[in-house]
């Protein structure tokens, strides 16, 4: 049986803490993100723009179960020279059934 | 007549898993119970219950789950085998992992009165629509252009598009989309958060949430020390719930 070495353990048990504390701080200092139509808090996070992305950071997807879509905000006001990319959660689903529409073999 | 299967997953010592039937026998029939087992065949032969199978399916034994793609498949078909061979006897099934404790002695009964009042056939926790949010294990699939392409291939749905996720610890299914879902061959490795109620949805069926109830089950911290509390806030079960056998 292979086992990790104890520097290799200390590695990684140091990387953790660092993204634990990463995290932290993002949720901590981050812009509060919203779903744009309900308002609902969706919790906090970095945005930062990085090499023509934009990179979302601390999204608590894990606990909170969040499960945000990026998209551009829909505008009253026509302009050519802004736009807004905001975040929204699709409904909870509440599909019919539909067994019997077609047959799959 | 027995009308739910309750399908436990286990793969602790057969000590333990003598321990989580006492405590389930208090909610649901013994003879409704059927175990099926991820541990050692050592142990899985020492297990004084006589509805139980053995699972060697190596997409069932993960250590990262997510990263690795676990699978439920094999186990379902397992179960679906076994309801076969039963008759008629089970008209629903529910599916707990181990860790998943029930907390009510009507646990079954209020299972099927809310699957039918929502009229759906597979009712699971935290059941999100995640096609095209930030939901990781939605974006790691899409790194493979199968994934999407596979859902519109099978799918009965206009909206072929849709990807749903549920929590994998617990879910309550009619006999139908349990079989239907079961019979379906795995085509490529999906992570069973995702390929149990996305299948299902494509197949037609309807998925709805157990809303109110999600708040019991959760992803990491361990609540062995707060049954009772939970209990006493509405909890029909609770996860993670790992050490009580341990005592």
């Amino acid at each position: 049986m292979d086992f990790a070495s104890g520097e290799a353990i200390v590695g990684q048990m140091i990387r953790r803490f660092i993204r634990a504390v990463g995290l932290k701080i993002a949720q901590t200092i981050g812009m509060p993100i919203k779903d744009f139509r309900s308002g609902r808090s969706l919790g906090r996070a970095l945005v930062v723009p990085w090499r023509g992305k934009i990179h979302v950071i601390g999204l608590d997807v894990a606990v909170r179960h969040v499960a945000a879509r990026p998209m551009f905000q829909p505008q009253k006001r026509l302009t050519y020279w802004k736009q807004e990319i905001v975040f929204t959660e699709h409904p909870p689903p509440d599909f019919v059934r539909e067994t019997e529409k077609k047959n799959l073999s | 007549m027995k009308t739910v299967l309750n399908l436990i997953l286990s793969h602790q010592p057969a000590a333990a898993v003598s321990k989580m039937l006492t405590h389930w026998n208090q909610c649901v029939p013994n003879e409704s119970i059927l175990i099926a087992y991820g541990g050692t065949k050592s142990e899985f032969d020492a297990i004084q219950h006589k509805q139980k199978f053995f699972v060697d399916d190596p997409r069932l034994r993960t250590r990262d789950h997510q990263r690795e793609f676990q699978s439920y498949t094999r186990l379902f078909q397992a179960a679906a085998e076994f309801l076969e061979k039963q008759g008629d006897q089970f008209r629903f099934v529910h599916f707990a992992e181990y860790d998943h404790l029930p907390l009510v002695s009507d646990l079954n009964e209020r299972q099927t009165k809310r699957l039918t009042a929502e009229g759906a056939d597979l009712l699971a926790f935290h059941v999100h629509r995640v096609d095209g949010t930030n939901n990781p294990h939605f974006l790691y699939h899409m790194a493979d252009d199968k994934f999407m392409s596979y859902w519109s291939g099978i799918s009965r749905r206009a909206e072929q598009e849709v990807v749903l996720s549920m929590f994998g610890s617990g879910s309550f299914w009619n006999r139908e989309a349990f079989c239907a879902v079961s019979a379906v061959k795995e085509p490529f490795p999906i992570y069973m958060e995702l390929y149990l109620p996305t299948l299902a949805h494509h197949l037609g069926f309807r998925v709805r949430d157990f809303s109110e109830q999600n708040r019991f089950v959760r992803v990491l911290k361990d609540e062995t020390r707060h049954v009772g509390q939970a209990r006493k806030e509405g909890a029909w079960t609770l996860h993670p719930v790992k050490r009580l056998w341990d005592k």
